[in-house]
């Protein structure tokens, strides 16, 4: 991995308790659990996982909106340009923090969820201006955004509602610009969008990180738009990163089952292609506390972990996850490709 | 098998007339699996919901006709439409919590399609196990008549519990006592023919484990598996044709792979014709065998699948290719036709 790490997570951990009716934790949901990622200044990285694999936890943890559980966020010296006391972002004060907020620029999926309906677009685009003070001169800064993303001044006083989804989706992106981030987070960004508009948007995206020199963390469960965007990936399973690679080398040389699993379910062009089928769902990520069932994970084979059968209660659920976890760490397979396999 | 000629379907806004139809041909033939691809608002719904005539009530179909096996149903009555929505052709919606009714069973709401649409399958089977045909015979009377004498007991025995003569009481309890004796006794009686149908329906879809899903509320089933249910329902009625409005779009990859392999095994053993409606070129290549699309209300092309995705002839097809990305670096070729909208 390259010296120019903008943002390193070491060992991150979230996890969230279950609680009985009395209070006390019967379990935890270990939504992140491990997770090691170094992601490099000016370029692209991709996270790939099904619902529920921990992507949106870490995307909160990294801008500190839940605080995780053990490990450490480290900020590289681009983004804290020795204002800050330190280079942990645990131990941010309160104000430094919201400085580092300024710094992180966030596209959600739904951009009629993240647009207030009520507001004008030149007051959506405006307000983390004004919420961080820099209200010189609002009306050009507007003005300039609305031209970066494909708008124009004309726009500044209608409602969302009056915007089609790949318009709204430009005014979200325009917003999280409006504080000049060096890293913009962007959260399954053109999923609810048509392929046409998803065209349109992905290149927009790519003419912005040229301009600025953005740093992007892209999270998408589309593997054609991740194979598009990104120059390195990561796959996320039950909160553990399972493979990590640049794409092209990820593409070609998938290791891990899941990730097999993953390349293979993708629809494509070739039609009588031979399927990787993983049968029932994802398990769910609750690890009872009660650790009865764990001698059961090393006595299986790699084709039983993979295959969940039936979905019988919370034993096979444990079984597949601590299979994940305690079983195999994170191997090199390549130059800077690594996977969890034997 | 359906045969749509010509179709035209307008909605009436206070801003004028929307064309969503626009002239739609369509032929789909027994045993096929056929694809309608097209963005938002090209009408791809709309051409379903005009099958079934399930439009809101500002839409008109104003020309055209849609022939199911031969029988013109353009203007069929409205006894004849409710045969034919699930007893005839079976249809899956985008998404599966918001098409299933949040306070029944999934035992319930299966039950419901084959009361409907098997009524005689039922009794059949009745007859031949000798089990009752809907309800086990647990509850003779209905919960809540129970619920009442159980609540009028206890406050008979609170009444003379608090004016000192429990003894007159015990009549009461001895009534509490013989209700819960007999629901104690009757854990054993056998299910109905209704039940172990919905049990067939369930396990037909590949779902595990399908008593103890029969018993459950939609929201304790995850995505793959509330979908699995809304396909069973759809084929509950043993309809020869299965409409399915954009089945996969809000589910993950990897369960999108196995819902479609399950409408691709369920087609070729039942000899079933699928309209399979979709944005997502790869679906429909991996799926289908004869593809259309749509634009704005109008079928632009309609090949094969090979030919679609090799030789496209229409300008839009060909833009809508060019607009997924592929493997390589190279930038995107916007199609330059902007957001559909065609008032």
């Amino acid at each position: 991995m390259s010296n120019k790490a903008v943002i390193s997570i070491k060992d991150l951990k979230k996890h969230f308790p279950v609680k009985n009716v009395w209070g006390t934790d019967i379990a935890l949901v270990k939504a992140l659990d491990g997770v090691d990622l170094k992601i490099e200044s000016g370029k692209t990285f991709g996270i790939v996982g099904e619902s529920g694999c921990g992507k949106t936890t870490l995307m909160r943890t990294l801008l500190r909106l839940v605080e995780p559980t053990s490990g450490s966020v480290v900020l590289s010296e681009e983004l804290t340009r020795g204002q800050f006391s330190c280079n942990n972002l645990e131990d941010l004060t309160s104000d430094e923090l919201r400085r580092f907020r300024r710094q992180i620029g966030v596209v959600f999926q739904d951009p009629m969820g993240a647009l207030n309906p009520r507001m004008l677009i030149k007051d959506i685009v405006s307000e983390p201006l004004v919420i961080h003070g820099k209200t010189d001169n609002t009306r050009e800064r507007v003005i300039e955004l609305l031209k970066n993303v494909g708008l124009g001044e004309e726009h500044r006083y209608r409602y969302p509602h009056e915007f089609s989804g790949g318009q709204r989706q430009r005014i979200v992106i325009a917003r999280a610009l409006a504080l000049e981030p060096k890293i913009l987070v962007l959260d399954e960004p053109t999923s609810a969008l048509d392929v046409s508009v998803q065209a349109q948007i992905l290149n927009l995206l790519n003419d912005l990180q040229r301009k600025y020199d953005l740093t992007y963390i892209f999270i998408s469960h589309d593997l054609s738009v991740i194979e598009y965007m990104c120059d390195r990936l990561a796959v996320m399973y039950l909160g553990k990163v399972v493979e990590e690679a640049d794409t092209e080398e990820l593409f070609s040389n998938p290791q891990h089952p899941y990730t097999k699993a993953l390349l293979s379910a993708t629809p494509n062009f070739e039609k009588d292609k031979e399927k990787i089928m993983i049968l029932g769902d994802v398990p769910s990520p609750i690890t009872y506390l009660d650790e009865s069932e764990v001698k059961l994970a090393t006595e299986m084979t790699d084709q039983e972990r993979l295959e969940i059968k039936a979905i019988e209660g919370k034993g096979i659920d444990y079984i597949v996850r601590s299979s994940l976890n305690e079983v195999f760490p994170l191997k090199k397979i390549a130059n800077e490709h690594y996977a969890r396999v034997k | 098998m359906l045969e749509i000629k010509d179709l035209k379907t307008n909605f009436n806004t206070y801003d004028g007339v929307v064309k969503a139809l626009d002239g739609v041909n369509l032929s789909i033939k027994d045993g096929e699996i056929f694809g309608l691809v097209g963005e938002t608002g090209s009408g791809k719904s709309v051409t379903a919901y005009s099958v079934l005539k399930l439009l809101p009530k500002t839409a008109e179909i104003v020309a055209g006709k849609i022939i199911l096996n031969g029988e013109d149903i353009t203007d069929a009555t409205e006894d004849r439409l409710r045969q034919i929505r699930g007893g005839e052709i079976g249809i899956i919606f985008q998404d599966p919590l918001s098409a299933l009714n949040p306070v029944m069973t999934v035992n319930e709401q299966v039950g419901e399609i084959l009361v409907l649409h098997q009524d005689a399958e039922i009794n059949k089977l009745a007859y031949e196990k000798e089990i009752p045909v809907y309800k086990s015979e647990k509850w003779k009377s209905s919960p809540g008549v129970e619920f009442t004498i159980m609540a009028i007991c206890i406050s008979f025995i609170s009444l003379f519990t608090m004016i000192g003569q429990f003894t007159f009481g015990l009549p009461f309890l001895f009534v509490i006592g013989i209700m819960f004796l007999r629901d104690y006794l009757q854990k054993e009686v056998p299910e109905s023919a209704l039940d172990l149908m919905v049990i067939e329906a369930l396990s037909r879809v590949k779902l595990p484990n399908p008593k103890q899903i029969a018993s459950s509320y939609p929201h304790e089933l995850s995505g793959g598996m509330q979908q699995r249910v809304m396909i069973a329902m759809a084929l509950a009625g043993k309809a020869k044709m299965l409409i399915a409005d954009e089945p996969t779009t809000a589910l993950d990859v990897t369960i999108q792979a196995q819902i479609l392999q399950l409408i691709k095994d369920i087609q070729k053993e039942e000899n079933m014709s699928v309209l399979l409606i979709t944005h997502d070129l790869g679906v429909v290549a991996e799926t289908c065998e004869k593809v259309a699309v749509m634009y704005k209300g109008k079928i632009v092309e309609e090949a094969s699948v090979d030919q679609i995705f090799t030789n496209p002839q229409h300008e839009y097809t060909k833009a809508l290719l060019n607009a997924i990305p592929k493997g390589g670096k190279e930038r995107l070729k916007v199609p330059e036709i902007g957001e559909a909208g065609a008032i």
